[in-house]
C-alpha cells in the first residue's frame, strides 16, 4: 500500500481535493483551518491502494502552532512514501514557502497546483515545466472544483513512490553566511548515526539554528549534544 | 549565532527563504496583464468598510435568525401535530392493556421527544442559512471584521473564528483553536468560546421567546438578541481573563480572506446535512436517554402520581422542589429548576424537560408551556439568559478535558455558572425598575 499525505496552506482546496481522490465526503469550508485533525481516506489507481491522509492546513512548519505540529510530526515519524503539496497556483509566493520546508525535510514531494482555472482566469503565466525543474519534483495543474487534473496528479503520486518520476534533489542556499553554520552544525549532527538515520542532518541542523523546541528536545540525548551546543554557542 | 546574523536567526532563514521563492517566480511566472479589481476585491470595499463592517454582520446575523425563525415555524407546527396524534394514538390503543406503557409512549417518548424534535426545522434552517454564508465566503469576512475589533482590544484575533465556529457546536469551535499558536491566546478562546450561543440552545431560545412573545418579531429578535449577548459577554470575559488571568499582549497574526463565490447547492444541502444529523443523532441518543429518565422520575411512585396525572406527588417533584429555592429569586418555578439540572447535560435537554414534565399528549409542548403561566415576559427572558450561559454541555467539557489542563476547565465551568447567576440578576433587577414583573 503507498502512503500518501496531502498538505497545504489553509483553504487551497485541500479537503476538496481529498474528497475527489478518496470518493468521501469530507467537509469542506470556504474558510481556513476547516480541517484540525488527520483524516484518513482510500484510493485504489490501477490495481495499487493508496491510503491518503488530510493533514491541517499550515502556512509553515514550525512548533509553534499544535496544527503545525501534527502536520509536521505526520511527516517526520510516519514517512508517508509520497507528500502531496497542494499550492494555490493563485498565490505561489506565500504558498511556495511551505513547499520549500517539505524539501529541506527531504520528503517526496509531488506539487499540486491548484486553482489552476483562476490563474489562468486572472492572466497569470506559469510555466510549469520550468517551476517543476527549479523544484526538483513533478508539478501538476489541478483544480479540485471541478477534478481536472486529479487523474493526472494520482499518476504522478503513483510514479513518484514508484521512484519512477525523474527528482532530482534541490537544495535551496541560505547565503553564504547561513550556510557557514547549517555546515558546521552538520557535521556534528552526521556524527550520531542513530539520529542521522532518523531524520535528515540538514533539517535537524536548520532547525537548531532556527532554536526549535521540538527537535531540540529530540536530540538533546545524543551523545554529542553537548558538541553541538557548543558550535551552536558560537 | 544571533551575532554572525544580526537578527533572529529564525527571521533571517525565513527571509532567505522568501527570496529563493521570489528568484523562482522571477524566472516561472508572467503576468499578461495589470490586475484588475475583482469581483472580491469591490465586495470586500462594502463588507470590511471599518465603519459599516461590523453593523452589516450583525444586520446578517438578524436576518438569519428572523428567517430561522418565522421560516421553520409552519414544519415545526407539522411535527408538533405528528408527535400529538401518536401520542393520543399511543393514550387510546395502550391505555387500556398497559397503562405504564402508555404513558411512557404518550407521555415519555411522544412529548419529551417530540418536543425536542420539533426543533429540527429550525436548527436545520440556521446549518443552512450559516452554510450559505460560510461557502460564499462571508463567514470569514465577518470574523475579520470582528477581529479589528477585538485586536484593539488586546485580544488575539484569530479567536473568532473558532467563536463564529461555536454558533453551529461549540467542539469543533474548540477543536478549531489548534490553529492558534500563543498558548494564553489559545486558553482564552476556549475560556470563552462556550457563551458563543450554539445550535442546541436554540431550541430552548425558540421555545421560551415563543410561549412569551407569541409568533411575532419580537420572539425574533429575542433570540437574536441572545446571540449578541453571547457575542458581547465573549469579549468582555476574554477582555478581564487577558487583564487578570492571562496576562500578555496577543500574538500577531495573518488572516487570509477565501475568494467569494456562489455557493453550489449540493455543497450547502450536504454542510447543513453533515451538521445537522448530530443533533437528529443526539435526539436519538442522549436526549432520548434524558428524557426516559425524567418521565421515569415524574411518574413514579405509580400509585401516588396515578400515571403522571398528579406530578406533585413524584419523585422528579421532590427533587425539584429541593433545588427550587435556588431559583427562586428569578421567579422560576421547580419545573424550571429541574430542566436547568437536565440541560447540564445537554441544552436540549431543557425542552425534553418541559415537554415530558408537561405532558400533555394532545397540546403541543409551547402552547402548555403558554397555558401554564410559568413565565412572564420578564422571567423567561432572564431564563433563556441563563441557559445562554450557565455551564458549557457535557460533550463541550469533554473536549475541554482533551484540550487544556483540568483546572482550567473546572474554572470554564465555575465562571458559567456564577455570570450565569449574575447576569439573569440583572436582568430581573433591571426589569424591575422598569415595573416589569
Amino acid at each position: 500500500m503507498i502512503r500518501v499525505a496531502l498538505i497545504g496552506n489553509p483553504n487551497v482546496g485541500k479537503t476538496e481535493l481529498f474528497n475527489r481522490l478518496t470518493g468521501l465526503r469530507q467537509h469542506v469550508g470556504n474558510w481556513p483551518g476547516v480541517t484540525v485533525e488527520k483524516k484518513t481516506g482510500k484510493c485504489i489507481y490501477k490495481g495499487e491502494e493508496m491510503e491518503i491522509v488530510d493533514l491541517p492546513g499550515t502556512y509553515s512548519l514550525t512548533a509553534h502552532a499544535i496544527d503545525e505540529l501534527i502536520a509536521r510530526d505526520y511527516i517526520v515519524e510516519e514517512k508517508p512514501d509520497v507528500v502531496v503539496d497542494i499550492v494555490d497556483g493563485t498565490n505561489l509566493e506565500r504558498n511556495l514557502y511551505l513547499t520549500l520546508l517539505l524539501l529541506e525535510l527531504e520528503a517526496n514531494v509531488v506539487v499540486a497546483l491548484n486553482q489552476w482555472d483562476m490563474v489562468n482566469e486572472r492572466g497569470i503565466e506559469i510555466d510549469v515545466n520550468k517551476l517543476s525543474e527549479l523544484l526538483g519534483v513533478p508539478v501538476v495543474p489541478t483544480v479540485a472544483t471541478t477534478g481536472e487534473g486529479v487523474e493526472a496528479l494520482k499518476e504522478a503520486v503513483l510514479n513518484a513512490a514508484e521512484g519512477r518520476e525523474k527528482r532530482r534533489k534541490v537544495v535551496m542556499g541560505y547565503g553564504e553566511d547561513v550556510e557557514a553554520l547549517i555546515k558546521k552544525v552538520e557535521a556534528v549532527i552526521v556524527k550520531d548515526t542513530s539520529l542521522s538515520s532518523k531524520y535528515p542532518p540538514r533539517w535537524l541542523a536548520i532547525k537548531l539554528l532556527e532554536r526549535d523546541e521540538e527537535v531540540t528536545k529530540r536530540v538533546e540525548d545524543s551523545p554529542f549534544w553537548d558538541e553541538m551546543r557548543e558550535v551552536l554557542k558560537r | 549565532m544571533s551575532e554572525v546574523l544580526g537578527e533572529e536567526p529564525e527571521v533571517v532563514l525565513a527571509e532567505r527563504r522568501y527570496e529563493a521563492i521570489s528568484r523562482i517566480l522571477e524566472t516561472v511566472v508572467r503576468k499578461r496583464e495589470a490586475k484588475k479589481l475583482t469581483f472580491t476585491d469591490i465586495l470586500d470595499h462594502v463588507f470590511l468598510h471599518r465603519a459599516l463592517g461590523i453593523p452589516i454582520f450583525l444586520a446578517l446575523l438578524y436576518a438569519v435568525f428572523q428567517f430561522t425563525f418565522s421560516f421553520s415555524a409552519p414544519f415545526s407546527d407539522m411535527i408538533d401535530m405528528f408527535f400529538s396524534w401518536l401520542g393520543g394514538l399511543a393514550e387510546e390503543g395502550v391505555m387500556p392493556a398497559n397503562p405504564v406503557l402508555a404513558s411512557f409512549l404518550s407521555g415519555g417518548v411522544c412529548a419529551g421527544l417530540g418536543s425536542v424534535l420539533v426543533f429540527i426545522p429550525p436548527i436545520f434552517m440556521l446549518f443552512l442559512a450559516l452554510a450559505i454564508l460560510e461557502d460564499c465566503g462571508y463567514l470569514a469576512r465577518a470574523a475579520f471584521v470582528m477581529d479589528r475589533m477585538m485586536y484593539k482590544l488586546g485580544l488575539h484575533g484569530r479567536s473568532f473564528i473558532p467563536m463564529i465556529t461555536g454558533f453551529g457546536c461549540n467542539i469543533p469551535a474548540i477543536m478549531a483553536t489548534r490553529s492558534i499558536e500563543n498558548e494564553k491566546d489559545r486558553i482564552i478562546t476556549i475560556l470563552v468560546n462556550p457563551l458563543m450561543s450554539c445550535s442546541a440552545r436554540l431550541p430552548v431560545y425558540v421555545l421560551i421567546a415563543g410561549v412569551i412573545f407569541g409568533s411575532s418579531y419580537a420572539a425574533g429578535a429575542a433570540v437574536f438578541s441572545m446571540y449578541l449577548l453571547g457575542i458581547a459577554l465573549a469579549v468582555m470575559m476574554a477582555l478581564i481573563f487577558r487583564r487578570t488571568l492571562l496576562k500578555g499582549l496577543p500574538a500577531p497574526f495573518v488572516l487570509e480572506l477565501p475568494r467569494y463565490m456562489i455557493p453550489s447547492p449540493k455543497s450547502v444541502i450536504l454542510h447543513m446535512w453533515e451538521r445537522g444529523k448530530w443533533f437528529l443523532i443526539k435526539a436519538g441518543t442522549f436526549i432520548f436517554a434524558v428524557v426516559v429518565v425524567i418521565w421515569t422520575l415524574s411518574t413514579f411512585p405509580w400509585g401516588a402520581t396515578s400515571g403522571g396525572e398528579i406530578i406533585e406527588n413524584s419523585y422528579i417533584a421532590a427533587f425539584g422542589h429541593l433545588i427550587e429555592p435556588i431559583f427562586r429569586p428569578f421567579g422560576w418555578n421547580w419545573q424550571a429548576a429541574v430542566a436547568l439540572f437536565f440541560g447540564f447535560l445537554a441544552k436540549e435537554a431543557v425542552v425534553g424537560t418541559f415537554g415530558a414534565l408537561l405532558g400533555a399528549g394532545e397540546e403541543a409542548v409551547d402552547t402548555a408551556l403558554a397555558s401554564a403561566g410559568w413565565f412572564t415576559p420578564l422571567t423567561g427572558f432572564a431564563y433563556m439568559v441563563f441557559v445562554l450561559i450557565y455551564f458549557p454541555c457535557v460533550a463541550t467539557i469533554g473536549i475541554m478535558l482533551k484540550e487544556l489542563r483540568p483546572k482550567w476547565v473546572l474554572f470554564a465551568a465555575t465562571y458559567t455558572l456564577v455570570l450565569a447567576f449574575i447576569v439573569a440578576f440583572i436582568v430581573i433587577g433591571v426589569g424591575h425598575m422598569m415595573g416589569m414583573e
